[in-house]
């Protein structure tokens, strides 16, 4: 009863290992297909150029201190390339937030693409590993300024733009007092034209005057 | 994580007089970005090492809540001097007055709180708008008072006013009611603003008679 035919079932066996080898096969090559596509994923942000900066100074600093020949970077030059750090990054913050909302609901509704997301989730952490990193050479550069250096570069940043709108505005100074000059001379040779033909019209006037009691006897004649 | 442990080397050199950095003159092709982030970074650094104020002694900004007072007492002294000279009748003092409190507000370190340059420049611009009204000026009256209104949009309705008592002046009309409708919207309902919208609008419909 329990005698098996194992030369029988030798060739279901065989299916069920080739249909396994043929579906393991397929899902380690996808999978390494997809791993290398997303790692190759287009970085959301461009080249950050205040970041590659402030790290080619850092390594051009003297390791010693006493060291005459090294290149002499002030430090001070460093710390300052690191506030220009923060301040592209705050930069980059504000886009991804606002960028966010919109990239999921897009998401959801199947508008973009699975590497979109993909590409938006790993600009999100690098984003946080890229802040903690900046505090944490900021409070190496001097004391406690990482509790700080982030408020420093958010000022800035309005600064800059408060004066760029002012700039704006008050860059349309020159043209507006060349309209207003030129306006008011036309208003002024108008003003004159109008008193010449007053001149004139008070003459036309009376012919008209005239006129009318020729229409009026007129009316009344058809009348 | 590459990103973070990853950069590229940029070719950087330091000025003879060590207070900038240059691109190097090996660099097979300057970059134009590079180069607009140098002089961005230069700046900086010559702010910070040469300015008191509020600059911790490791040449850092310090933090922007704690600021000397120094600046905003030179500012108003210039304001009121300014004030002073327009309420006697000097208008073209008062706008030099103005323009230098201006400047000296201008000059404020870009990493102390923002919302005091918009206070500071916000009035001053106001009040310069004025001075010039006095005296005619209504172009540079209305470009100072647009300055003002977008630096203060809320409680700012002088500027509101001036803008489009200007406009009126200068004939643009339709220009002016559009500035006094979208400043009612702000200021809500502001008398002064309501009559002259009104004045403006008689103005118009004359206008088409």
């Amino acid at each position: 009863m329990f005698d098996v035919d194992w030369k029988g079932l030798a060739l279901p066996f065989a299916y069920l290992a080739v249909l396994g080898g043929a579906l393991a096969t397929f899902s380690t090559i996808y999978r390494k297909r997809k791993a290398a596509r997303s790692a190759n994923l287009e970085p959301w942000f461009g080249p950050h150029v205040s970041r590659d900066i402030y790290l080619t100074l850092l390594h051009m600093l003297p390791e010693d201190p006493k060291d005459e020949k090294a290149t002499k970077i002030p430090v001070t030059m460093v710390r300052a390339a690191l506030l220009r750090r923060a301040i592209e990054d705050l930069q980059r913050l504000v886009q991804i937030r606002s960028a966010k909302q919109a990239c999921s609901s897009l998401l959801q509704r199947g508008s973009v693409g699975d590497d979109l997301w993909q590409r938006f989730q790993r600009a999100e952490s690098e984003m946080q590993a890229e802040l903690q990193d900046v505090v944490r050479e900021a409070n190496a550069l001097s004391p406690q300024w990482g509790q700080i250096i982030f408020q420093s570069a958010n000022e800035i940043l309005l600064n800059d733009r408060m004066k760029e709108q002012i700039d704006e505005i008050q860059d349309t100074v020159e043209s507006e007092k060349a309209w207003w000059a030129k306006r008011k001379e036309e208003i002024g040779s108008e003003l004159i034209k109008e008193l010449d033909e007053s001149e004139k019209s008070s003459t036309t006037d009376e012919a008209v005057l005239v006129d009318t009691p020729e229409k009026k006897k007129k009316v009344a004649a058809k009348a | 994580m590459a990103e973070l442990t990853h950069f590229d080397m940029q070719p950087l050199q330091l000025t003879d007089d060590f207070r900038a950095v240059t691109i190097a003159p090996s660099a097979s092709k300057p970059s134009r970005s590079l180069q607009a982030e140098l002089d961005a970074l230069n700046d900086l650094h010559h702010k910070l090492i040469s300015s008191e104020e509020g600059v911790l002694p490791t040449r850092v900004p310090g933090p922007p809540a704690s600021i000397p007072p120094k600046r905003a007492q030179a500012v108003t002294k210039l304001r009121d001097q300014a004030n002073d000279l327009y309420r006697k009748g000097k208008h073209v003092e008062a706008q030099k007055m103005y323009t230098a409190g201006i400047e000296m507000a201008r000059a404020r370190p870009s990493w102390q709180p923002c919302a005091i340059s918009r206070e500071e420049l916000g009035g001053l611009y106001a009040n310069r708008a004025q001075a010039y009204m006095a005296v005619g000026q209504w172009a540079e009256g209305s470009v100072d008072a647009q300055t003002s209104a977008e630096l203060r949009k809320m409680g700012n309705a002088k500027a509101w006013w001036r803008r489009g008592k200007c406009l009126m002046e200068m004939g643009r009309l339709e220009e002016a009611g559009e500035w006094v409708r979208r400043a009612l919207e702000i200021e809500g309902g502001e008398a002064d603003l309501r009559e002259l919208l009104e004045d403006i609008e008689k103005r118009l419909a004359r206008g088409k008679a």
